[in-house]
């Protein structure tokens, strides 16, 4: 397949249903007036029969997605994380989830990072939270734009509904551009020693391996990995790297409830006991620049190493 | 089929639908027999549809938006064949049973769409309908609504969306009886002239005696002919319809006959 171009998640989702769309007429995406927002208005150029505007309207946005999925489509909605699963919660869990339609979302402005500076109103840190709660969704939180356009394609290979945790455009990159998105859930980035295992999920990728080198300089060696799949079926090779160490770090734009923290936490109790400490948000949020904001909310790489250091000292 | 064959299928599937909750204990006879006519005509008269083939691409669509008046839906698909034999007894509601309270597509057999939180079923059937004209299907898209489920905020992203669609495969009946779980509709909020706010909204609209099946019969054929709009068809109905104890008593919004009760609905409805 070829791969157009493009800079940040919202243009590689943009990229993404693109290059699908050119060799499968099923693929539609439905807007609720977010075809700017997501970068798609050259898709609605090139096939504007599967492009279908409902307009500011995300409750018919999912609902018209369930009609086009039940004949066989492969409908994408793609708008605001919060304005999908918040405004649209209901639809996405009776009228998708349940009957298992093959339905994919995109919820871009997630976290801070992908919020920044619209406020708390377009920031949104409790959408894996919600979707965690019901059943049947993958949920997939790609770390980079390159990242984000492979899970689309990923996505569109799953028959069932698909949960995609995009930016704004404020992302680095992390992941070269053809690496596929990993269906293991886990992909082990820095490998310094087990004093620590730092988990990311999402777009603060970057600041946790800057962490981690951080925390090298301080002779506290740990491994840093990107985990791109919550609440999947098969955590195995997660499991597999956290059985390797006793304290666990999950760092998450998001609330540190329902999400990776939580995800994390979960599989501790269940499977392989260790301490597990969750940073990520536990208060709203603000406008700001995306980084000075993240520093702000805990997000700092020096932040982080601190709080792994401190994590370490508790043990000692 | 001609009128009195259509009002006997409907009484028919009045019946069966007391019957049913009569047996599961539980259910929404009142908002079911409301619309024993619409349903009759559309499933025994209009809808290309084959019972042995319910996933036929090429079908006609039905959604029941106000998907707790699932029993005469229920029946109906039996009395199809879409089970095989008729169902004798349905266990609406019982653990294990594929009649759920509300529909499920995937539990069902001919059910189309889940339904039953009010207010999905017109913006669903947008998706299907534009499904349709996008893979140059002819199907129609048939979708029963509530009076009082119009009240619901998605509705009306629905009546929207499918009016710039230009959706002349959509067709919406709306049964106005004038109840809602709460009360009555004008006493809960206003009736707010349904007719009218569609037409508003660029739909072609119609509003006719929901239990007179030929009327029922000339507003599809005219809603079918009208191009380039979506359809409402506002059928003024009873509650209840049929029954003597019923109709107009929203006390069977929800609620189970008892034994005598289901006696009278044996003469009234079955002729025993």
């Amino acid at each position: 397949m070829k791969m157009t171009n493009f800079k940040g998640t919202r243009e590689a989702f943009a990229a993404a249903i693109t290059d699908l769309a050119a060799e499968n007429s099923k693929i539609m995406f439905v807007s609720p007036d977010s075809l700017k927002a997501m970068r798609a208005t050259k898709f609605a150029e090139l096939h504007p029969d599967q492009y279908i505007e409902v307009g500011i309207s995300e409750q018919c946005a999912v609902d018209t997605a369930a009609g086009l999925a039940s004949t066989g489509l492969i409908p994408f909605v793609g708008t605001y994380a919060g304005f999908l699963t918040m405004r649209a919660c209901e639809q996405m869990r009776t009228f998708v989830a349940y009957p298992n339609l093959n339905v994919k979302f995109i919820g871009i402005n997630s976290g801070l990072l992908g919020g920044e500076r619209e406020g708390v109103t377009h920031q949104f840190y409790e959408d894996v939270g919600i979707l965690s709660n019901i059943p049947n969704f993958a949920i997939f939180t790609p770390a980079d734009a390159a990242q984000t356009y492979h899970s689309v394609l990923e996505a569109a290979k799953i028959d069932g509904p698909v949960y995609i945790r995009a930016g704004s455009g404020r992302e680095e990159d992390v992941f070269d551009k053809n690496t596929p998105f990993h269906k293991d859930g886990i992909t082990v980035l820095k490998q310094y020693g087990n004093d620590a295992l730092l988990l990311s999920s999402g777009f603060v990728l970057p600041r946790v391996l800057e962490a981690a080198d951080i925390l090298k300089t301080k002779e506290i060696r740990v491994t840093a990995a990107d985990v791109n799949i919550l609440y999947g079926r098969d955590p195995s090779k997660i499991l597999d790297a956290m059985s390797k160490t006793n304290q666990i770090i999950t760092v998450e734009d998001h609330n540190v409830n329902g999400g990776l923290g939580a995800y994390i936490s979960k599989l501790a109790c269940e499977n392989r006991p260790a301490r597990v400490k969750r940073i990520g948000l536990t208060t709203f949020g603000e406008s700001g620049p995306a980084k000075e904001l993240a520093d702000s909310y805990g997000f700092k790489p020096e932040t982080i190493a601190e709080t792994v250091l401190a994590e370490l000292e508790k043990t000692c | 089929m001609n009128s009195t064959e259509l009002k006997s299928v409907a009484d028919h599937l009045r019946f069966e639908t007391v019957k049913m909750v009569y047996e599961g204990g539980d259910g929404h006879p009142g908002p079911a027999l409301s619309i024993a006519d619409i349903i009759a005509t559309l499933y025994f008269d209009e809808m290309r549809i084959d019972p042995s083939n319910p996933n036929w691409e090429d079908r006609d669509r039905f959604i029941l938006s106000k998907g707790h008046a699932c029993p005469i839906y229920y029946a109906a698909l039996s009395e199809k064949g879409y089970f095989g034999e008729k169902v004798e007894n349905f266990q609406l509601r019982a653990l294990g049973s594929k009649f759920q309270g509300h529909p499920v597509m995937n539990k069902t057999r001919g059910v189309d769409m889940i339904s039953g939180s009010l207010g999905n079923g017109i913006s669903i059937g947008v998706g299907m309908a534009i499904a349709g004209k996008y893979r140059k299907k002819d199907y129609n898209v048939f979708v029963i609504t509530g009076d009082g489920e119009l009240q619901e905020g998605v509705c009306w992203e629905g009546i929207n969306a499918a009016a710039a669609h230009k959706l002349d495969n959509l067709i919406v009946f709306v049964d106005r009886n004038g109840w809602q779980s709460g009360g009555k509709v004008a006493d809960i909020i206003g009736s707010n002239n349904i007719k009218e706010r569609f037409k508003s909204f660029s739909w072609d609209a119609q509003e006719i005696d929901g239990h007179d099946t030929d009327a029922i019969k000339a507003a599809i054929a005219r809603a079918k002919a009208a191009k380039g709009k979506p359809s409402v068809i506002v059928c003024n109905c009873i509650k209840g319809k049929g029954l003597s104890y019923m109709e107009n008593n929203n006390a069977w919004h929800k609620g189970v006959p008892t034994k005598e009760q289901f006696e009278i609905a044996k003469k009234e409805l079955a002729g025993e």
